[in-house]
């Protein structure tokens, strides 16, 4: 089988054991690459991500729900722990690089939406700052400016702790006001994350999943301008 | 139709019999600063102390317009905390919440503890129970609400566990269930033991935000038929987020009644559980509405809610603490002006 051809078949393995999350499968797909001396970067990107945005897409339609999200999850990070430390500097050539920062605010310990959308962000190759759950609300605002990432992502679960979300979008946008905040979880809507200041938005963990696709996307053409 | 008590016309819609109005009351928590205000019993004491807890229950119908009384607090983590949960601190804005997983390394050495009722705040619960059935008298209906099997399953390994084993080792699914099962079987006995005249158990991880009706079907449905038949008295199951996939399947539980969100399809629900003998309560928009709408909003929710059918007509979900007061007697304004009261 010829480069190309040994190529599609180990992009097409990564990509389907992820949507099938068959972690076996996507492990011996990364240990291939290695082993063929294949661009690790291109079977992160068109393999592992490409998959990850159909499950994605899967969610949507409601074929798939959190437990299938979090299962296609542990496949992809399997592949990820192989390939990611050959990733080489060379390889990632142009492709804009961003940073996020992400955590679950002040006293909300519900951080599986959060986990899912750091992986989203992980995959499409952004470097993640993440503060966990629980989070003090100033420890977002020093954290941006600490990395100056171009993305800080907010969870809550309870009316109770959304309004924490409102206080670091005042603070960062005070300090920074480019940083690209988006925020999520059940009790936010979109016209409460526009009534907080914020750019952007996700319904649920998988609707975090499409947002955060777009996000990159915006943010790509926004910094390829 | 003269006008009737508030405990004849709960329980006449509650069993199906004619009423003069839809009742309209709070089937969730109500642990609102404005109702602890106007009462003067503020959380955390209304968590635990049984005459703060009484006293606040009371100001939903005093206060808010409320025709039914809720008992056992503000939150849905008793059982979980009776079952090992290390529970975050409350405040007056704030419930009681999961803080630690206690069997997240292992499952080995949980089991159902025997003294169940003599653990947590169930004790502090019975005198709470004895206090509001002295006030309360047969004037209204009381009823007590727990999380569920499936939702306490959850807390006691970690959600985002629980999820993975449903989909790869079912069999310790089951094996949680077993024991948060016969929880729940005894918290809602403990309630009908001492006066709750029907029992909500809360399911929110149950709900399609997080799991497939198929898997709700596989894990969650046998155990709900279980306990519905066993407790000893008539149950209701509320599931938060857009349960529209999970009405038909909520309806086979068992339950005499369910308890929907505003994300969730009212006139269709009202549709299928009718045909199923079952009652729905819902759907006034609690994250949204409630808490950050306008007293018009929060009417012509209330309105829409009765158009399309509901049968107790309440909040959707649990009531945001600070929501205004002003947005929670909307709910009894539309239902009196609907009526003509």
């Amino acid at each position: 089988m010829g480069n190309e051809g040994m190529r599609e078949k180990l992009l097409k393995e990564l990509s389907e054991g992820v949507v099938e999350y068959d972690e076996e499968r996507v492990k011996k797909a990364s240990n291939e690459v290695l082993d063929k001396g294949l661009n690790v970067y291109d079977a992160v990107m068109n393999g592992l991500a490409a998959g990850m945005e159909k499950v994605g897409a899967l969610y949507d339609q409601q074929e798939y729900f959190v437990p299938e999200l979090l299962m296609c999850a542990d496949a992809l990070y399997a592949g990820l722990d192989i390939l990611k430390p050959h990733i080489r500097l060379e390889d990632l050539g142009d492709k804009p690089k961003g940073q996020v920062v992400i955590g679950t605010v002040q006293g909300d310990v519900h951080d599986i939406g959060k986990n899912i959308i750091k992986m989203m962000f992980e995959v499409a190759g952004f470097t993640v700052h993440d503060l966990g759950r629980d989070v003090p609300l100033e420890k977002f605002v020093e954290e941006q400016l600490r990395t100056d990432a171009e993305i800080v992502a907010l969870s809550a679960m309870m009316t109770t702790t959304m309004m924490g979300m409102k206080k670091v979008v005042e603070m960062i946008k005070e300090k920074n006001p480019n940083v690209a905040i988006m925020l999520g979880g059940a009790p936010v809507t979109r016209d409460t994350a526009g009534l907080f200041g914020a750019d952007g938005y996700a319904e649920s963990a998988g609707n975090a999943v499409q947002e955060a696709i777009k996000m990159i996307s915006r943010l790509r053409e926004m910094q390829q301008k | 139709m003269a006008a009737m008590s508030l405990k004849e016309r709960f329980w006449n819609r509650f069993t199906g019999k004619d009423t003069d109005m839809t009742p309209v009351g709070s089937t969730t928590t109500y642990g609102v600063m404005a109702l602890m205000k106007k009462c003067g019993y503020e959380r955390p004491a209304a968590d635990t102390d049984p005459v703060a807890m009484t006293e606040l229950a009371l100001a939903g119908p005093a206060y808010a317009g409320f025709e039914w009384v809720k008992a056992m607090g503000w939150d849905i983590t008793a059982i979980s905390e009776v079952m090992g949960c290390t529970l975050g601190t409350p405040k007056i804005d704030l419930q009681y919440f999961i803080k630690a997983h206690p069997y997240a390394e292992s499952i080995d050495g949980l089991s159902f503890p025997k003294d169940f009722a003599k653990r947590g705040r169930f004790p502090a619960y019975k005198e709470h129970f004895r206090l509001l059935k002295e006030k309360v008298g047969d004037k209204m209906v009381i009823f007590g609400e727990s999380e569920g099997a499936f939702t306490c399953a959850a807390n006691l390994v970690g959600t985002e566990q629980y999820m993975k084993w449903c989909m790869k080792e079912p069999q310790k699914v089951e094996k949680v269930l077993e024991v948060t099962k016969e929880a729940a079987i005894a918290a809602a006995d403990f309630a009908f033991e001492n006066g709750a005249d029907y029992y909500v158990f809360a399911e929110p991880t149950s709900g399609p935000a997080l799991l497939s009706p198929r898997i709700y079907k596989k894990f969650v449905l046998p155990v709900e038929q279980e306990i519905f038949k066993r407790i000893k008295g008539p149950g209701v199951l509320h599931v938060c987020a857009n349960t529209d996939p999970i009405i038909e399947l909520m309806c086979d539980t068992g339950a005499v009644g369910i308890s929907i969100e505003e994300k969730a399809d009212m006139k269709k629900a009202v549709e299928l559980a009718h045909k199923k003998g079952v009652k729905v309560f819902g759907n006034v928009s609690t994250a949204v509405t409630l808490f950050q709408g306008t007293p018009e909003q929060a009417y012509e929710e209330s309105r829409q809610a009765l158009e399309n059918g509901t049968d107790f007509l309440c909040p959707g979900c649990g009531i945001a603490p600070n929501s205004p007061l002003e947005n929670l007697l909307q709910l009894k304004k539309a239902r009196d002006d609907y009526f003509g009261a």
